[in-house]
């Protein structure tokens, strides 16, 4: 028996006759936090969104915690924290209210918003309202939503976008601790790799829809020295593999 | 119970409720000043007390109503998609067709409001201005049923509209059109043209007595239903992607 919390079977979406992501298997082990790697464009962000229910795959299917959509969409839904692209907020609530929003829809006492807001830093801005929040503030407030009630399954989706560094290392670390100090489990997009290997246990690569590798951020190492890369450089490895990927695949066009 | 608590908490400073109650008195205002300044013109209609009552305003106060709805569903769901809070709301563990229930409950119990405010003044107006004996609560009662009933195929269409498109002009454009093209429909007693939410609004304003008619009001509910179910099934089935 394995122990995956999430688990993709040939995950497929088109749109006409465009493929986003390609019979896509993951397998995202519980208590880690997996990194879902892939240059701009790659359909991570529509693989999450089908996690979500935002939008239904054309082919395939997926398990999140043995429960399957659309029968389970709120079971789902009542254990997954999610942040997709950009912060979702209500412009005319403050970040406290946006967060009693959620917090009421997911039944959670009341001191809930006040952890959440602290957590990601954003305790004195909560009486102010969101649309006049900045980009980083609007970040960590989708980041807040996403962690209030600390559910057992977090879907982040590029949640270090329009963060200053020292937002990004903050955020980096909260991400980091999460599994220990709540026992979840994280799925983690980025189009960097040396973001994720500071985060990461577990990695999944895709480029135009296609898994090119899931496995370990060793067994990644172990194939960049198998391939002449230096161990140290995963980052020269990621993008010669996507380079790889698609000269092949101009090759197959031409052809 | 619970989601319409959530959906009023969202409604703050959105203006939706303060504009629902603008209306309703400036409604009201208008009747009264109309009855102040030309109380004896009307009175001298060739019409029963209680038709001028109803009919000789009513032309003003609906075109109040109906901008006054279709300003409001535009607010009400644009406040979804302005920080596309909407997103938020599919990826939580919240029926959709229920948060759709609600901000049409919202808005309807709103109307409401409004046409009690607006029927209050003209039962102040009723009492202190018509001739003595010529006033009938049981007519203005049912007349003010009647503008309802016949407001609420705007509601629901304008909800309907207003939850398919995120840029608010459009909406908005469509709720003029629809009273334009409705202004234009509405004189002709072509009972089919009736299936134009906004003619079937604008019938009460047309017509010369206070006597709701029937046809009308059975095309009213089945409207109302017929666009509160196919909102309903949109939201449950249709995403924005």
């Amino acid at each position: 028996m394995n122990n995956y919390i999430i688990k993709t079977m040939q995950l497929t979406k088109k749109y006409k006759s465009f493929v986003a992501v390609n019979d896509v298997s993951l397998h995202i082990r519980k208590g880690s936090i997996y990194g879902f790697l892939g240059p701009n464009g790659a359909g991570k962000s529509t693989t999450m969104k089908m996690l979500l229910g935002l939008t239904a795959p054309t082919k395939g299917s997926f398990e999140i915690d043995g429960k399957q959509f659309p029968n389970d969409r709120l079971s789902i839904l009542k254990e997954v924290g999610s942040f997709i692209e950009s912060p979702s907020f209500y412009a005319n609530l403050t970040g406290r209210e946006n967060l009693d929003i959620i917090r009421r829809i997911l039944g959670l006492p009341q001191n809930a918003v006040e952890e959440a807001l602290e957590l990601v830093g954003l305790s004195e801005f909560g009486s102010r309202l969101a649309k006049k929040y900045s980009l980083g503030m609007k970040q960590r407030l989708g980041l807040a939503g996403a962690l209030i009630g600390r559910p057992p399954i977090l879907i982040l989706d590029e949640p270090t976008n329009g963060l200053d560094p020292s937002g990004i290392h903050e955020i980096r670390n909260l991400i980091k601790s999460l599994p220990d100090l709540y026992d979840c489990t994280i799925l983690i997009s980025s189009h960097m790799l040396s973001e994720i290997e500071l985060m990461a246990n577990d990695i999944g690569i895709l480029n135009h829809g296609h898994l090119l590798f899931e496995g370990s951020l060793d067994g990644l190492r172990q194939n960049a020295m198998q391939s002449g890369f230096a161990a140290d450089n995963l980052e020269d490895m990621f993008l010669s593999m996507v380079d790889k990927d698609n000269a092949s695949r101009k090759q197959r066009a031409i052809l | 119970m619970r989601a319409l608590s959530i959906e009023l908490r969202k409604e703050k400073r959105t203006g939706v409720i303060p504009l629902m109650l603008a209306v309703g008195i400036m409604g009201a205002a208008y009747a009264l000043i109309n009855f102040i300044v030309r109380k004896d013109t009307l009175l001298n209609l060739p019409l029963a007390p209680m038709d001028v009552l109803l009919t000789q305003v009513y032309g003003m106060i609906m075109i109040l109503n109906m901008f006054g709805v279709i300003v409001a569903s535009c607010i009400i769901y644009n406040m979804e998609f302005k920080g596309c809070a909407v997103k938020k709301m599919y990826m939580l563990p919240m029926s959709v067709p229920a948060m759709y229930f609600c901000k049409f409950l919202i808005l309807t119990v709103m109307l409401l409001i409004t046409i009690g405010l607006q029927y209050l003044a003209l039962a102040k107006i009723g009492i202190t201005d018509l001739p003595k004996g010529t006033f009938e609560l049981g007519t203005l009662l049912s007349f003010a049923g009647y503008s309802f009933t016949t407001s609420m195929p705007v509601l629901a269409f304008m909800i309907f509209v207003s939850s398919q498109f995120e840029n608010m002009w459009i909406p908005l454009g469509i709720g003029v059109a629809g009273f334009l093209s409705g202004m234009a429909l509405a004189a002709p007693d072509i009972k089919w043209l009736c299936v134009h939410p906004f003619v079937v609004m604008l019938k009460p304003a047309v017509a010369m007595n206070a006597q709701p008619d029937m046809t009308i009001v059975i095309m009213a509910l089945v409207e109302t239903t017929v666009l509160l179910f196919a909102g309903l099934w949109t939201a449950k089935n249709l995403r924005c992607e």
